[in-house]
């Protein structure tokens, strides 16, 4: 076949104008849609490396963690050996224990209540605030404050030990206890006196009547062993200084 | 047809060089689009071949059809039906059709020739 290269018609010259169109409509299509590709492509490694990064951090943790607890093992160690050399040191010790249990660092253990607090499981209906049937960072505080007045010795909540420093704050849907946030159930460990704390908790009009009235799951039980765990977190006092004698 | 290929390959070109791109969100609009109209060119170069070429209908359909196709694309998002796949299948079909018919042409008119050139 001979190509014989013929005067182009009017036809031809009008659809060589739509080509030249078409052919720029292509190219930027498809420049359009590598971009896009990219993008998720870049998203996606993006979303990996975050996750690598906190299985990383989460490992580090870990054994920061072992770290403190064989220094303490080595401290407590020293401090028995201090206490076997003289009387004095064997008295401070004891001192030392008893400050520890005060200050929430050491494990303790003795009869009390374990309260478990649930969001209501009623569900939602209309024209009622779903916020009434949640459990807000009010109501623990409330329930702890509550056991504080009936002598409760050692708290916790999720098993975070209450120290002079801890705050139990609202952290959007969850609650926040020693920086750390929890959702529900709450469980609550005290230890003292079993009867003396339930009993105060259930008083009438007091704070489980209210919570009851919300449908909020609450659980009471009495124990006469209550393991509560020690403060985990760190204790840096940048700004209270032991008072000068005599100033 | 050596221009037609030629003005292509340019409009590709300068399409690459133009540092615009189409919004990610048209994209699947204007991909729409690009099937009408690659369907409207196959459809002219078959008329070309056959010779009953009319540049108003050529023209209005490459029009028409790409603002349809789009259009259809759209609604279909809008309301929430794949609109989109009725013009894929429809000028899908319509581009293989077209291309058969531009092959037969094409070789029929190669073997009467070749007749014709035995017999003179």
């Amino acid at each position: 076949m001979k190509v014989k290269i013929k005067k182009p018609t009017g036809g031809q010259v009008a659809i060589a104008i739509l080509l030249l169109v078409l052919g720029i409509l292509i190219s930027m299509q498809i420049k359009s849609v590598r971009q896009s590709n990219e993008l998720k492509n870049l998203e996606k490694a993006r979303a990996i490396e975050l996750a690598e990064q906190i299985n990383q951090l989460r490992k580090e943790n870990v054994s920061l963690r072992q770290q403190i607890y064989d220094l303490e093992k080595k401290i407590k160690e020293y401090q028995d050996s201090a206490a076997s050399i003289s009387k004095t040191t064997e008295l401070l010790k004891e001192e030392l224990d008893k400050v520890k249990i005060l200050a929430g660092l050491t494990d303790v253990e003795g009869p009390g209540i374990i309260i478990t607090l649930d969001d209501s499981k009623i569900p939602a209906q209309p024209n009622v605030d779903p916020n009434s049937f949640l459990l807000h960072d009010s109501d623990i505080l409330q329930v702890i404050n509550e056991l504080r007045a009936a002598g409760a010795e050692a708290i916790a909540i999720n098993d975070q030990r209450v120290v002079s420093t801890t705050e139990i704050r609202c952290a959007g849907p969850t609650i926040s206890i020693n920086n750390t946030r929890y959702s529900a159930p709450y469980i609550i460990k005290a230890i003292g006196d079993p009867k003396i704390l339930k009993n105060s908790l259930e008083m009438r009009g007091g704070i489980i009547d209210l919570l009851k009235e919300f449908s909020i799951e609450v659980k009471i039980e009495e124990a006469s062993k209550v393991v509560i765990p020690r403060y985990t977190g760190s204790l840096k006092f940048n700004y209270a200084k032991i008072k000068s004698e005599g100033s | 047809m050596i221009v037609l290929i030629i003005a292509l390959l340019v409009g590709i070109l300068i399409g690459l060089f133009i540092p615009i791109s189409i919004p990610q969100d048209y994209s699947s609009y204007v991909a729409v689009g690009l099937l009408a109209a690659l369907d409207s060119i196959f459809g002219a170069l078959k008329s070309n071949l056959k010779g009953d070429f009319k540049i108003d209908i050529f023209i209005s359909g490459f029009v028409g059809n790409t603002l349809i196709a789009m259009l259809l694309a759209y609604m279909g998002d809008m309301l929430g039906i794949p609109l989109y796949q009725a013009a894929v299948v429809a000028f899908g079909v319509r581009i293989f059709q077209n291309f058969g018919e531009m092959r037969r042409s094409i070789l029929i008119k190669n073997k009467s020739f070749s007749k014709e050139e035995k017999n003179q």
